[in-house]
Order: structure tokens, then sequence, then C-alpha cells
């Protein structure tokens, strides 16, 4: 523990004031597509609590990701409110769907869970639409606010938050629990986890953590609409980022979202037309050859070599 | 004596199928009860509805005196009861340690808080069922036999008040069913009551107080472990079945 505890630290020690400086010493394009890339890396670190700790692949992310935006969306654009009150009313609203629909979808096991959670973006959505204060199927324009370096600084101050959370959780009482259910959730209750309420407690924490994006990024984008807010292709990118990394790992969906950020980025602008091709090679040939992410990777490559590669393809039957 | 376990005419149907028909039986404080029958003769389920993974279809159950009915799974363990699936239930992913941790956590009382201490009483029970050596590996990388142990030391880092053995040593040779059995013994002398479902006939008799038999759902015998054995009805039952 204490080494693992001791990585960590030294990865946010030297990671954080490199990421902090970048806004000052690169070009606006950059700045922008950092503010992109943190925005994720946030959002893979909240799927990562109810995804990867709980075990609970949740695809109703992009709606808690929604309503934050909406959140922010409404407080300012239709009630002149500061921005901070807008992320408030955004996480009470993420905070309160989760603990409502937390009830009877997480009562569902595997992909039910998956399912279930997949027709909820269609319904908030549609929702939306017609809550004349949300802009309807329209939408809503925010205020704008010119400055790139303070989203991105703000950006990276969330994915920090987000990070510490998890960091807690995985060295607390509630993160233990949490594993326990991921592994064996009958062998955790019997064992005296209240497994209903610490499900429901992990969805509303990954849903604060993704609300709180999702407003930010509402604001800077200054204009929500329905579809852009609440789409679920969004979901799928924070899982490939959270799984590709490591889930139930704290820097591994961090790492998983710069890395596939910075990726898609490179192969969008040297090889245009066939780079969602590549991208899409890239991620599978990762599952394939390292289903429990770069944690993992990193972790037992050093041990085993090049066999790593070959015991993940046969204990997985290819 | 006391009674700390107590069941009332417990039925138990998996739509057709009835695997417990209106079984009644009573565990006493600080006694090893034997829970013996020919396979799915409804042990496991007893075991189940016991520490609420199941819930009965008609009947009762009071733990010290209270029903246990409306009470959930988790609440069971904190209330003190422990158990150990025969189909081992380890957390894979975990380390021996921290598989160990999460009863010391979360058991009785809802566990020891502090993440320290409890790391020390989960490397305590680790120690006290032989697996001292193996806390820092992973799980999964267990052999059946330690797998077994695992199972044990989960239930008893929970500090129970009473534990629930389904067949912890099945797969096990002659020189670790000793060192179980040494184990359960010892747990006992610590106050705590026990229920034990076994095949192995030889430790199941030396182990228990009192024997009861179920056979097609059905208590056929309750009682001293020496009377139990020579009913004729365990004997066609049980024991001549088993023979074959
Ligand atoms: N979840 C379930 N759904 C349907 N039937 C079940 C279920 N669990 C047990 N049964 C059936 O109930 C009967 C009793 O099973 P149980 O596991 O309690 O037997 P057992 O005495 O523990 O047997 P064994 O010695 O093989 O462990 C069996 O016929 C079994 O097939
Ligand atoms: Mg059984």
């Amino acid at each position: 523990m204490t080494r693992r505890t001791r990585r960590v630290l030294v990865t946010l020690a030297i990671g954080l004031p490199l990421l902090a400086a970048l806004p000052w010493i690169a070009s606006p394009v950059v700045v922008q597509f950092g503010i992109n890339m943190l925005i994720m890396a946030t959002l893979a670190q909240g799927w990562n609590i109810i995804g990867g700790y709980t075990g609970y692949s949740s695809f109703g992310n992009s709606v808690f990701f929604g309503l934050g935006a909406y959140g922010v969306g409404i407080a300012m654009a239709q009630f002149e409110q500061p921005f901070w009150i807008g992320l408030g009313l955004g996480l009470l609203l993420a905070v309160i769907f989760a603990l409502a629909i937390g009830l009877p979808v997480l009562r569902l096991k595997g992909h039910y869970f998956a399912i279930a959670t997949l027709g909820l973006a269609e319904v908030v959505t549609a929702i939306v639409s017609n809550v004349p204060i949300a802009g309807q199927n329209v939408g809503l324009v925010l205020p704008l606010l010119k400055s790139d370096v303070l989203f991105y600084e703000l950006s990276l101050g969330l994915l920090l938050l987000a990070t510490l959370t998890v960091f807690w959780l995985s060295r607390s009482r509630f993160g233990l629990g949490l594993i326990a259910i991921r592994e064996n959730e009958e062998a955790a209750a019997v064992m005296g986890v209240n497994t209903t309420r610490y499900k429901i407690l992990a969805f509303m924490l990954s849903a604060a953590l993704t609300s709180l994006a999702g407003g930010v990024y509402a604001y800077y984008i200054t204009f929500i609409d329905p579809a852009g807010a609440f789409d679920i292709s969004l979901n799928v990118k924070m899982i490939i980022m959270a799984v590709f990394g490591g889930p139930g790992t704290v820097l591994g969906p961090v790492a998983g979202a710069l890395l596939l950020s910075v990726l898609s980025e490179v192969l969008a602008s040297k090889v245009t037309n066939i780079a969602g091709l590549f991208f899409g090679l890239v991620i599978i040939v990762a599952v394939v050859l390292m289903p429990r992410g770069l944690a993992d990777l990193l972790q037992k490559f050093r041990r085993s070599g090049w066999r790593y590669f070959a015991q993940n393809i046969r204990s997985h039957r290819l | 004596m006391t009674k700390i376990l107590q069941g009332h005419h417990l039925t138990k149907r998996f739509r057709g199928l009835v695997a417990l028909h209106d079984v009644s039986f009573e565990l006493n404080r600080g006694e090893i009860l034997g829970l013996i029958g020919p396979n799915g003769a409804g042990k496991s389920t007893l075991v189940s509805l016991i520490s609420g993974t199941l819930t009965p279809t008609s009947g009762a159950l009071t733990f010290e005196g209270r029903s246990l009915l409306k009470i959930t799974t988790h609440h069971r363990a904190h209330l003190g009861i422990g158990r150990t699936f025969q189909v081992m239930k380890p957390f894979p992913g975990l380390s021996v340690l921290d598989n160990v941790c999460v009863g010391a956590l979360f058991g009785r009382d809802g566990g020891e808080h502090r993440l320290e201490a409890a790391r020390e009483a989960a490397h305590a029970c680790l120690e006290f069922v032989g697996l001292g050596h193996r806390v820092h590996q992973r799980a999964e990388a267990l052999g059946g036999p330690d797998r077994k142990r695992l199972e044990l030391a989960k239930a008893l880092a929970m500090k129970p008040k009473l534990l629930l053995c389904d067949e912890v040593m099945a797969g096990l040779n002659h020189v670790e069913i000793e060192e179980v059995i040494e184990v359960i013994r010892k747990v006992r002398d610590q106050g705590i009551s026990i229920l034990v479902i076994e095949h192995v006939m030889k430790a199941i008799q030396s182990l228990s107080d009192r024997l009861l038999v179920l056979h097609h759902g059905e208590k056929i015998a309750d009682g001293p472990p020496r009377e139990v054995l020579a009913d004729p009805r365990v004997v066609e039952a049980y024991l001549g079945r088993r023979r074959s």
C-alpha cells in the first residue's frame, strides 16, 4: 500500500505542475485541446468509481454530464445567476437523479444494468426537449467568457478533485466495500457490506464528479442542446478511456484519457480520413493484449515480460 | 442452555422443487451442531436461509430471540452471523489479506472501521487458519485447500457469534482435515456457536455435540451423534447411499 501511495503522490507532484504550466507556454489550439482532454479524463475518473471500483458498467453517466451542463445553462441563461450557482444546481440534479434511478437499476446485474442505463439518455433527452425552462429542443445560449486559460485551470482542478476522491476511495473502508461488491456481491453482503447503500453512494459520487465536468464544459462551449448534452457516445468514450488505462485503479483512467486523447488528435491531424479506423484498431489490440488496462501492463510486464501478452490472450480464450 | 438460533417449520421451494420441507431445529449457545444428509438434501439451502441469501417460502427463524425474517443479509452479518460458501466465493482480484479484511471491516456490529486495526485482525485470522504465509498473494492464485481456509478466515474475521460452515473440509486430505477440525474446536472454545455441514463422517462425528439429519428436504433425525448414526432411517437414507 505504501508503495502504491507513493507512486500516486510522486505522479501528482511531477505531473500536476507540468499540466498546470501548459497554457502559459503552449499555443491556444493546444490549450483548447487540453481542456477537452482534461474534461474527458475527469469523466473517465468519474466513471471509474461506479464502473471500475464497483463493477457496474454505467451508460447513465452521460446523463449526469448533461444534467450538470443544464444546471449551469439554466442558472446562467435563464436566471442570470453566477456560474458557481449553476454548478451547484447541476450537481444537485445529477445526484438526485442518481439516487432516484439507482434504487431500481442497481438491482440489475451485469449486462442488464448496462442496458437499463443505456436507455436513460434517450428518456432524459426526450424529457429535456420538452421542458421550456431548459430551452426545449432548441437549447440554451450561455454568456461568453473568453478565457481558455481559466477554463483549462478549472478543468485541471476538477480532474485533481476527481483523482483525489478516487485516491481516498482506494484506501478507505468505503472503497474496499465497493471492490468487494465488484468481486462478489453475494459474498460482500454476507460479510456485512450494505450493498444497496454502497452502490447508490458510489453512483451518486460518480454523478457528482461527472456533473461538475458537464457544468464546466457547458460554460466553456457556451451552447447546449439536448442531443449534444446527453450524447451517449461521450459515455462510450469515458468507458474506453477508463478501461484502456485500467479500471479500478487511481491513475489508470487519467493515463488512459490523456494517452487516447493525444493519440486520436495526432491521428486526426496526420491521417485524416482513416484516423477513425486506426483509433478503433488501437483500442481492439489494446483490449486483446492488455484487458486490464495500462496500469496492469505497467505492473506485470516488468515481472513476466512479453509472456504477459501471451498469457492474456490465453486466459481470455482467443 | 440458551438457544442462539431456532428454526420453525422452515420450507423452501424453488418453483416446483421442495428443497426444504417443514424443518424445525435449534442450536444452543456454544454448541457444535453437525448437519448431514445425502447430496441435494437441502443442507446448503438451510444455511442460505439463515445467512439471508435465500428467503424461506414459509416458516420462521429466530436469532438470539429476534425474528430474522425481515432482516437483510448484511444486517445479519452485523448481528453476528458468519458463513462460508460450499461453492467458494473469494474476491479473486484482491489479495488474501484484503479478502479477509472485508470481514474485519464490515462484520459484527458493522466491523472495525479503522483500516490498520482491521488489517491486523485479518492477519491474525489468516495465521489462525494456517494461511499466514499467503497474505500478499491474490486470492485467485490460491489452490483448492487454501481457498477453503480463506473462506473460513473471511467468516472468522467478522467475529461472528454464530458460524455456519458449509463443507469446509471437502477436497482436503487427512492431515488438512485434522487441522481444520482443530481450528473449528478452537473457534468453539472462544464461545462461538457453530453449524457444520460435512460429508466426512469421521470428522463430523468427532466434532459435533449433536447431529441434525436432512433427507429430501425433511428432518429425519436430531440428537447425539452416536444415537443418530445408529438410527435405521439415517443408516438407510444416508449411509446406505454413500456406500454404493
Ligand atoms: N438456487 C436454486 N435454484 C433451484 N434449485 C436449487 C437452488 N439451490 C438448490 N436447489 C436445489 O435444492 C435441493 C437442495 O440443494 P442443497 O444445495 O441445499 O443441497 P445440499 O444438501 O447442500 O447438497 P450437497 O451435499 O450436494 O451440497 C437440490 O435439489 C438443489 O438442486
Ligand atoms: Mg451443499
